[in-house]
């Protein structure tokens, strides 16, 4: 089933559905291919902070603009996908009174509005707050879901004649002279390849650029961060929360929706799929988080995940808290003689839409077509149904079933999900629902989960397979924060499957299996 | 007011223990917060999963507590661990007794579909060990997310059938609600009319282990009546009704002969003098009280039950504040793969004792002088994958006791 269209578009992350989204609203035919699901790259494993551009201000003033002009256009396209918190810079007293100065000018030169907060007026607004803090600087920050708005781009660009493959991985470039003509692709879950013809090839692989870049003998120079962050069970602080610091580790607590996310840390990696989130991570982001909201301290966490920040260095030295995150869009026809290719990289999930109106209009430069960008202008789709907990309870019939207890998800929301979308892997449905997201982390439920997708028929290899590699995907992200409330909950858990089901690592008991 | 014991934890252990010191003359209480693990995960009795079928229990049991000169069998040695299986399973006379298949360990099915070693498994649950060989039908209840009938059965080669929703529900269905409702003899005929339209050429019917709570064996034997065919329970996740029916045994045993039994009462602190322990105060809010004993058993469990408590930096025994043998730091509590053959450190940890069951310190020393422990909470042990829990929790309850009593 080879393929021929315009322009095929590598990477199915917030840079390539938005790239998608755009050239298709433009009516320029495109065809994605993800070798994941949606959002499976640093999309998926970010912060959710829509950032205000404060964070950035003062030493990246260019990525400080970007980032509070996507902000306000975003809060008018993907209302949806967002809450309006609002941000707070704290100072502790250990924080110079000189740096929230130089913040205060920075923000004002890059046309971020700014308050000052006096202690007392902070600890109004944010009960939980360390009380020895100084004062607080309002921003316009907010809290965004990732998920959300990839999915929302997704939709709109196949609603606009996009063609999306998930689960599908190019494995080579066809090139031909000086020019890329399209790539090899391969169905990952069947095993199916394929050839998709091109005039152009944009590689939106986030972290992954080299390895596309070296199906074409070319590289760029990229430094690979891994950031970790860690979830608590409640809602913490209804703001997001920063340090008043140069950036730093563990100085940002973001709400979102019933929990808060503490992050980051930034630790230089090799590796873009195999990372874990380590115990000094653990306690580093744990001391820092509870210096702005002590709270934290007896918090319980549920859940530790990391991603990696795809940054494009462009020379100069110095830790990765110092590159750039302003984005850089290549055009490989100028820079290495091979045309019709380019890669866009770096820069922020919030400001995906602009990384992507920029690589339009080049493409569009190089068709000689003459139609302009408007993907600020047009409102995303909205996807999902509300996954507010509160509205969920109300659509819970009497006698209904439950099946995530934590986060009140019914069958019958799994069944519809099920009937609307092509279900190839079980990931698919984990990233389509709030099952398995809340306290437990899927240990009560997956089993729920397939029962139902086994009665439905859709699990083809042994339910108990599936079942183990979700337990074994599932403890990265419990692993780092085994204590307390948690490690009791994981020991009832580990002995339900290894107990009461008797789960092994390579053994198991089962029809087919020799004893 | 004093006692001669006060067995602190109402697990399976600890309910050993109140058992053979009531047994030897001696007043007791026991108290406890909850129902401890027994409700959670007990369904048979496991012993050891290296207990290969057709090998005597003294024999297979003599070879382990060789090669694990740490474990709690080692402590309580062969002889006695069966001495205390029998005096357990002396609570159930037939018809609804735990018995063995033979010798060795028997293979019955789970509600993933796999099969599972266990040692004693109850009269309802006897038919399951031969449906992979004999084929079977399982049957499980639209509305009820704790077992999926198609999915066991399809790994166990055997068919299903889900029972449409019957009007008897009008709340969520759960095992205890099944429970209560397979006591019913009206309910059983329903569904009994029901599957017997679904037979085929199937000799046997798998249900959940959820029938019933008081009665079991008559519920079997109501089921076998309507439907025409061999009934057996099938393990599920938690809660287990079969746990709450060993819990409910023993509670009545207890009474019965006059052990004070305090439910729902969590001891906050232990007074010790010296070596010994004076008595311990009791919270049941709002209510504050105060015991005291000669003889003190500790058999709190584990983390789920509150035993042993983990904070960032280590595992501390919260009543007496014991020393709890663990791993160096948190780093190396788990494994880096759940599954990992090898089982995951954090489960060794626990109470280091003496041969008498007595706690010691890392160097041996005994610290406490009239306190013995019994059940999970001992170290040097994994009870979910040797598949040793209850084994471990009725030997080590039973030898604590008879330790204690002693002289
Ligand atoms: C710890 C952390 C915190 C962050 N916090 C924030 C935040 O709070 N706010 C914010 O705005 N930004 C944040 N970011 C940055 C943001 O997440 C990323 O900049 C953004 O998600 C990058 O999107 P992308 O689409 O370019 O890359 P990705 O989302 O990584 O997408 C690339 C995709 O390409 C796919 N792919 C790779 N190779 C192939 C192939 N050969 N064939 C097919 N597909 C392929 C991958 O599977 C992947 O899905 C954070 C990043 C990290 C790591």
């Amino acid at each position: 089933m080879d393929i021929k269209t315009e322009v095929l578009i590598i990477g199915g992350g917030a840079t390539g559905t938005g790239i998608a989204r755009d050239l298709s609203l433009r009516a320029i035919p495109c065809v994605l291919v993800e070798k994941g699901d949606l959002a499976s790259g640093a999309s998926g494993r970010n912060h959710g902070l829509l950032h205000s551009g404060a964070r950035y201000a003062v030493s990246d003033p260019e990525a400080a603009r970007e980032c509070i002009s996507e902000n306000r256009i975003l809060r008018r396209i993907a209302g949806h996908c967002i809450e309006e918190t609002g941000g707070l810079f704290i100072s502790l007293s250990e924080d110079s009174p000189q740096f929230r100065e130089r913040f205060l000018m920075a923000c004002e030169e890059a046309g971020i509005p700014t308050a000052l907060y006096s202690r007392d007026q902070a600890l109004e607004l944010e009960p939980e707050l360390n009380p020895d803090l100084l004062s607080a600087v309002k921003v316009p920050d907010g809290a965004i879901n990732p998920f959300e708005l990839v999915r929302a781009n997704a939709k709109d660009a196949e609603r606009h004649g996009a063609k999306l493959l998930f689960h599908t991985g190019i494995t080579s470039l066809l090139i031909d002279q000086n020019q890329v003509r399209g790539g090899l692709a391969l169905d990952l879950l069947s095993g199916e390849d394929y050839k998709i013809e091109a005039s152009f090839v944009v590689n939106a692989t986030g972290a992954w650029v080299n390895q596309v870049l070296k199906l074409a003998g070319l590289r760029i120079d990229m430094a690979l961060s891994k950031g970790s962050m860690l979830i608590t069970n409640q809602r913490l602080n209804q703001r997001v929360i920063n340090r008043c610091r140069p950036a730093s580790d563990g100085d940002i607590v973001v709400p979102n929706e019933t929990v808060s996310i503490l992050g980051t840390t930034s630790v230089r990696s090799e590796e873009v799929e195999d990372f874990e989130v380590t115990p000094p991570e653990v306690s580093l982001l744990l001391t820092e988080a509870s210096r702005m909201i002590p709270a934290i301290r007896g918090a319980r966490l549920i859940r530790a995940y990391a991603g990696i920040r795809p940054l494009f260095q462009s020379g100069g030295t110095g830790g990765d808290r110092q590159i750039s995150r302003s984005f850089a869009l290549i055009d490989h026809g100028e820079r290495d003689g091979l045309k019709n290719l380019m890669t866009i990289t770096g820069g922020k999930l919030i400001t995906y839409r602009l990384m992507a109106e920029r690589t339009s209009d080049l493409i569009c430069r190089k068709m000689g077509v003459d139609v302009s960008c408007s993907t600020h202008l047009k409102p995303l789709p909205v996807v999902a149904e509300s996954l507010r907990p509160k509205d969920r309870l109300q659509k819970i019939a009497p006698g209904g079933e439950v099946l995530c207890d934590c986060e009140l998800v019914r069958r019958e929301e799994l069944e519809e999900i099920l009937e609307t979308m092509q279900f190839r892997d079980i990931r698919d449905i984990l990233h389509r629902t709030r099952l398995a997201k809340g306290t437990c982390q899927g240990g009560f439920c997956v089993y729920r989960l397939l029962g139902l997708l086994h009665e439905s028929g859709l699990v083809k290899e042994s339910p108990n397979k599936v079942l183990k590699a979700f337990l074994e995907e599932r403890w990265k992200g419990i692993r780092p924060i085994l204590w307390g409330g948690a490690l009791k909950e994981e020991e009832l858990i580990e002995s339900i499957y290894k107990g009461i089901f008797n789960l092994k690592d390579s053994v198991e008991f089962g029809v087919g299996s020799s004893e | 007011m004093h006692f001669d014991l006060i067995v602190i934890g109402m697990g399976l252990s600890g309910l050993m223990a109140a058992k053979t010191a009531s047994e030897s003359g001696s007043k007791v209480l026991i108290l406890g917060k909850g129902m401890g693990a027994l409700c959670l995960f007990s369904n048979t009795i496991d012993l050891l999963e290296t207990l290969p079928k057709g090998m005597k229990l003294d024999e297979g049991l003599s070879q382990w507590i060789k090669d694990h000169p740490q474990h709690p069998y080692s402590k309580v040695g062969a002889k006695i661990v069966e001495e205390a299986l029998t005096s357990f399973t002396s609570l159930f006379p037939l018809p609804y007794s735990f018995v063995s298949a033979g010798d060795g360990n028997s293979l019955l099915p789970t509600g993933a579909g796999t099969l599972r070693p266990t040692y004693l498994i109850p009269t309802t649950m006897v038919a399951g060990a031969s449906v992979r060989e004999q084929g079977g039908l399982i049957v499980g209840f639209k509305g009820f997310k704790d077992f999926y009938p198609d999915y066991a059965a399809t790994l166990l080669g055997c068919r299903s059938l889900t029972l449409p929703p019957f009007r008897t529900f009008h709340e969520e269905i759960t095992a205890a609600g099944l429970a209560r409702s397979m006591e019913k003899e009206s309910f059983r005929e329903e569904i009994g009319r029901e599957i017997r339209r679904e037979m085929g050429n199937e000799t046997r019917v798998g249900f959940p282990a959820v029938l019933g709570v008081r009665d079991p064996w008559g519920v079997k034997k109501g089921l076998e009546e309507t439907i025409g065919a061999e009934v057996f329970e099938i393990p599920i996740l938690p809660p287990s009704i079969p746990g709450m029916r060993i819990f409910n045994r023993f509670k009545e045993w207890l009474v019965q002969r006059g052990v004070t039994v305090l439910l729902g009462h969590s001891v906050s602190k232990a007074i010790l003098r010296g070596r010994r322990c004076e008595g311990i105060r009791v919270s049941n809010p709002p209510l504050s009280s105060f015991y005291s004993a000669d003889r003190y058993i500790l058999s709190t469990g584990r983390f789920v039950g509150g035993g042993l408590v983990a904070n960032e930096e280590k595992i501390y025994e919260p009543i007496f504040d014991l020393p709890v043998s663990q791993p160096r730091s948190r780093e190396e509590w788990f494994r880096k793969s759940f599954f990992s053959n090898l089982s995951h450190p954090v489960h060794q940890a626990g109470i280091l004792t003496d041969s008498s069951l007595r706690p010691v310190d890392d160097k041996g020393e005994r610290v406490l002088e009239n306190v013995w422990i019994a059940g999970s909470i001992l170290a040097g042990h994994d009870s979910t994958n040797e598949k040793s829990r209850e084994g471990v929790e009725i030997a080590t309850g039973y030898m604590a006791a008879k330790c204690a009593m002693k002289k």
